[in-house]
């Protein structure tokens, strides 16, 4: 049976990755209302990512470091962990730092976003960055959910 | 606030979690200090993040003019894509070598 604590993880980190798509889209032309759903969006994505930063984090240690790793280590495919998880691991900490800088641009400019193109292209290109990030992240989740199944059938458990 | 302060705190401290994430590999003793921090590795690296992240900014916003451009995002963005690849790169390597 799948953990609860990886399912909450993903889904909350999913929806922090969408909330930073929606973003994107409301600035690609912003008007007064854009901007403000934009802020609503921003301040919810941030929330989900750093939920899921706390999950996923008390997932890896107490879960995946005890049960996981030294199966997946102990297959043929021992490079899902060493390559893939420690990439994913660490690269999803830019994820917080971008989307809260991201956040605070969009409250410090706020209706100055229609005029200031340097700042609003920011943004956008900042929770570009988000979903790009996040979605590779999750692509590298869902590679090792497969290296921890093939490892289960090659014999591990 | 000061938003070139917080752009270039961002790009700093995306390089210095690379960084410390390819230290830690290489030093035991440098991997044991983050596990100080935090009791994991992965715990002392995010909660550095954060400090730094913290700290960086009020330094920058000491010596920076906020006088914010795009060309402040470009270099945060470029400190990404070299910081990600360089984890990349130095996990593929540090597998198959």
């Amino acid at each position: 049976m799948v953990n609860p604590l990886i399912l909450l993880h993903a889904i909350t980190a999913e929806i922090g990755v969408i909330a930073f798509l929606w973003v994107f889209v409301e600035l690609l032309n912003p008007t007064e209302s854009r901007i403000v759903r934009a802020q609503v969006a921003a301040v919810a994505g941030c929330a989900a990512l750093l939920f899921a930063w706390l999950v996923g984090g008390f997932y890896y240690i107490e879960v995946y470091g005890l049960h996981v790793k030294p199966l997946i280590k102990a297959s043929d495919a021992a490079w899902v962990h060493s390559v893939i998880m420690e990439v994913k691991e660490h690269v999803f900490l830019f994820l917080p730092v971008l989307a809260i800088l991201a956040t605070a641009m969009l409250y410090r400019y706020e209706s100055e976003l229609m005029q200031n193109k340097d700042a609003r292209v920011s943004v956008v290109l900042l929770s570009g960055l988000v979903v790009l990030l996040g979605f590779s992240i999750a692509g590298m989740g869902a590679l090792i959910s497969a290296g921890y199944r093939f490892a289960l059938m090659a014999g591990g458990a | 606030m000061n938003t070139k302060a917080l752009v270039r705190a961002a790009a700093v401290t995306i390089a210095l979690i690379a960084v410390a994430t390819i230290g830690s590999e290489l030093s035991a003793s440098f991997k044991q200090f983050l596990s100080s921090v935090g009791g994991h590795h992965w715990v002392g690296k995010s909660v550095l993040s954060l400090v730094c992240f913290g700290v960086l900014y009020g330094i920058f916003s000491k010596v920076s003019e906020n006088t914010f451009s795009i060309k402040d995002t470009w270099f945060l963005i470029a400190s990404v894509v070299v910081s990600g690849m360089a984890i990349l790169i130095f996990y593929v390597q540090h597998t198959y070598a």
